[in-house]
């Protein structure tokens, strides 16, 4: 994915009839995984999530709309080197790690681009790079002869016998 | 300062010198033993302990003689040569090469790795050559609460120092190969990203700009494969780890400059506060698989000396460097984790025993295989050497016809026995071990700041004093201990190699006398019998009956923190660190101090703290490492039928290790339908 999707943002919820009850809690569910724990909060964003979509939305499909919403909003504010398969993972920790929560859920309902400078910069500071990319090489087993002297009586002996060196891993 | 490249002539002089004052003073003695022993003829048994005696003697002779080129290093005030040094241009000029600093880890306390770490890391940005440097802490630990807060310490350290894309954190499930298979997996990956690599041990702490020297010698010696600087005990408080920081800080640079001085390229690796050029360590220093099975055979457990053969035998030099200073690390808080780590290093340095034949290495290294054997082998000679000289004594009683009064003026004591001769070899003995040990104290009384910093001149010899005879009680039952290893080694029993014990607690009465019961029972049989056999020789022993019937107190009072610290407020066994620690030293005590999050469950921790769910599963994400299918799907049975029966440590691990299983376990914990 190289391209960033800004998505439409709702800065207020308008009131609507519930969804369901199992969309709602998939959705609190995913957001409490985010560190939001207030009820408020919870509901809001999973307005945000549905929006107004049909009401009867699987758990599922409410699901996989809340990660494109917020995978658009973690691509956004944490820039296109972090676009790809992990990224609502990696995203979700450095938001986590930063605390993102303690400011509500107008947050993530916030277009990235009007949150502070700073802020964005922590989250991006916050991804975790548990190592840097691997420059594969094998450190070959040195083979050690553990006895040269009886090396040599044992060639004598037994030409085609088996050498006294340390054995493959 | 440019010097001329290291060549095997150099050490010539110093080595002959240094072998040949050991061999020539082990002659004399031998001879002098022999005379003592021969008085009415030689028997075999007596010349099977002149044998003992023999290498027991050519080893503290060998020490003796180190002791004393390291004294005379340290007096002339020189470096040694065949290293070079660089310029103040050139020290005052940036890094080119990048180097990796890694500390292996396994079940360790992580407030006091990380807190070791950030400190190192912090005093490495302070040099402003922090650029060259990435730093890695590489886990090998089992426990699953020992990863996640190592995972939870490692992703805080970066949100204090900023340190994100230059600390980094990886996890081996498998544990194949200890420490050596650690750091051999951590080069696979990504030791060709750097020039060098520097190990840090769990316990290792090493001020910033003797990292950055290090560095810088190994850019300036290309021929240079392994620098090692001695790390010196600090940091504890036990009045047991208050001896061995006091006892290393006053003998530690005499035996350091006295091996540096004599080995000089060839001299060995301790297995961590040392850099290594790694390119030539990837290509010539992968570790073999020994034939055989264990003790012996299997993986190379302590690494260290073979990793340093084999880079001599690619023809890189291997250096001690103790004039870099800034390298520390903590001594067990007791005798009792003294001993358990012995335990591990005697088998590891056993295990060499079958590598002192290999073909192609440096006679060097042979030799450090050879006295990385006799440093714990010493033990049991000491002890044959002893009963083997009271066994010779009662088989020229029932071989010659000799009643027990004709029998025991043989003895010490006795008419017949060459007491001043036998005097005059003890002194000698004795002035092997105690000569280099007066040396450094000469040396320390000889500065006036470091000498004050040191409680004092009178509070320092004092110390030295109560030191000597706190250590001439326990010698005896480390000679126990060690020869017990030994034996145990032999008959190959196995050692577990489990981490380190590192907390200064105190070491309850129960235990001391459970792991000590034999060694008092042995002063009890030593003393029965010289009474019944030889009272004359009731003297002489007294230090070594003494020692084994005290064990267990010795054990006790030496474990206590409280009786360190009353040591420490009148001045006894004061070392400059404690009175005016470097920066990195009080920096690493106050993160220490400052603790981390306890995680009492890490599957209970990682499913209800939203902080380690969420780091958790993006270090799984990032680097996803093998379960254990059968350990998993029991998990599961286990907790997604609500059944009361806890995981076994395998089964935890098992979900630990797969992200789907823990987004389901969260989603039910918060009563969330996914």
């Amino acid at each position: 994915m190289d391209s960033v999707t800004t998505h439409p943002f709702l800065s207020f919820a308008p009131e609507m009839p519930q969804a369901r009850a199992d969309t709602r809690e998939a959705l609190e569910g995913f957001f409490l995984d985010f560190g939001f724990t207030g009820r408020g909060d919870l509901e809001r964003l999973a307005n945000w999530v549905l929006g107004t979509r049909e009401l009867s939305l699987s758990p599922e499909a409410a699901l996989a709309l809340a990660r494109w919403r917020v995978e658009g909003w973690l691509a956004e504010v944490l820039g296109p080197s972090h676009v790809g398969p992990s990224l609502l993972v990696k995203g979700r920790a450095a938001f986590v790690l930063v605390g993102g929560a303690r400011w509500s859920a107008d947050v993530l309902m916030r277009e990235p681009r009007t949150l502070p400078e700073a802020w964005r910069r922590a989250v991006c500071e916050s991804v975790p790079v548990a190592a840097p990319a691997e420059v594969p090489c094998q450190m070959r087993e040195q083979v050690l002869v553990l006895n040269p002297f009886m090396e040599l009586v044992r060639r004598w002996l037994r030409p085609a016998g088996r050498a006294d060196v340390s054995p493959s891993r | 300062m440019n010097a001329e490249p290291y060549s095997p002539a150099m050490a010539r002089p110093r080595r002959i010198m240094v072998l040949g004052l050991a061999a020539l003073t082990t002659g004399f003695a031998c001879v002098e033993m022999h005379r003592l022993l021969g008085a009415r003829g030689t028997t075999v048994p007596e010349l099977f302990v002149l044998a003992l005696f023999t290498l027991c003697f050519a080893w503290i002779a060998l020490s003796f003689w180190g002791g004393v080129a390291g004294f005379i290093q340290l007096v002339s005030h020189s470096r040694v040569p065949g290293l070079r040094w660089p310029t103040e241009d050139e020290a005052a000029g940036p890094l080119t090469r990048r180097t990796a600093v890694v500390m292996p880890i396994h079940n360790e306390d992580p407030a006091s790795v990380f807190a070791h770490v950030q400190a190192t890391y912090e005093s490495v940005a302070a040099t402003g050559h922090l650029e060259s440097f990435d730093f890695y802490v590489l886990s090998d630990s089992t426990r699953a609460e020992a990863w996640v807060a190592e995972e939870l310490a490692w992703s805080e350290l970066c949100r204090r120092v900023n340190g994100q894309g230059r600390i980094f954190y990886r996890r081996r499930s498998d544990n194949t190969g200890k420490k050596a298979g650690n750091l051999a997996d951590f080069c696979e990956r990504w030791g060709r990203r750097y020039d060098f690599l520097l190990v840090l041990d769990a316990d290792s702490l090493m001020a910033g700009d003797s990292v950055v020297k290090m560095a810088r010698l190994m850019e300036l010696n290309p021929g240079a494969g392994i620098l090692q600087v001695p790390p010196q005990n600090v940091g504890r408080s036990t009045l047991f780890a208050r001896l061995q920081q006091f006892a290393g800080r006053i003998y530690g640079p005499i035996v350091a400059a006295g091996a540096a001085a004599w080995q000089l390229g060839d001299s060995n690796y301790w297995g961590h506060n040392a850099i290594l050029r790694m390119a030539p360590f990837i290509e010539h220093c992968g570790l073999p698989v020994l034939p055989g099975q264990q003790p012996f055979g299997g993986h190379i457990l302590s690494h260290d000396f073979v990793e340093a053969a084999l880079m001599r035998r690619a023809g890189f030099t291997v250096w001690l460097v103790p004039e870099l200073g800034g390298s520390y690390e903590q001594p067990p808080p007791d005798l009792l984790a003294y001993a358990q780590r012995d335990r591990r290093w005697c088998q590891g340095n056993l295990q060499h025993l079958g590598l002192v034949m290999a073909g192609g290495l440096h006679p060097m290294s042979r030799m450090h295989f050879t006295m990385g054997v006799m440093s714990y082998v010493a033990s049991p000679l000491w002890l044959i050497f002893l009963v083997s000289g009271l066994f010779a004594a009662l088989h020229e009683w029932f071989f010659s016809p000799a009643t027990l009064v004709d029998f025991q003026s043989t003895l010490p004591g006795g008419a017949a026995f060459d007491t001043a001769g036998a005097l005059r070899l003890m002194a000698a003995s004795l002035a092997m071990l105690w000569i280099p040990r007066l040396l450094g104290l000469g040396l320390v009384l000889a500065d006036r700041d470091e000498a004050a910093q040191m409680g004092g001149r009178f509070k320092l010899v004092l110390s030295v004093a109560l030191e000597g005879v706190v250590s001439t009680l326990m010698a005896p039952v480390m000679m126990l201990f060690q020869s017990h290893f030994v034996f145990g080694t032999l008959l190959g029993y196995r050692v577990t190699w489990s981490s380190q014990q590192r907390e200064d607690t105190d070491l309850p009465w129960s235990e001391a006398f459970r792991r000590h019961k034999w060694h008092m029972a042995m002063g009890v049989v030593l003393a029965a019998l010289t009474v019944a056999v030889a009272p004359g020789m009731l003297a002489w022993l007294s230090p070594v009956i003494l020692g084994l019937w005290l064990a267990p107190a010795i054990s006790v009072f030496t474990a206590r923190a409280s009786l360190g610290l009353w040591a420490q407020r009148r001045g006894l066994f004061l070392i400059p660190e404690e009175v005016a620690p470097p920066t990195v030293l009080v920096r690493a005590q106050e993160l220490s101090e400052e603790g981390l999050e306890p995680v009492d469950d890490a599957l209970d921790h990682v499913l209800m703290d939203p902080r380690a769910h969420a780091l958790h599963l993006a270090l799984l994400e990032a680097h996803p490492m093998a379960g254990v299918p059968g350990a998993l799907a029991s998990a599961r049975r286990k907790l997604l039928a609500g059944a009361v029966e806890p995981l076994s440590p395998q089964e935890k691990s098992a979900v630990l290790l797969d992200a789907r299983t823990l987004s389901e376990l969260r989603g039910r914990r918060l009563g969330v339908r996914a």
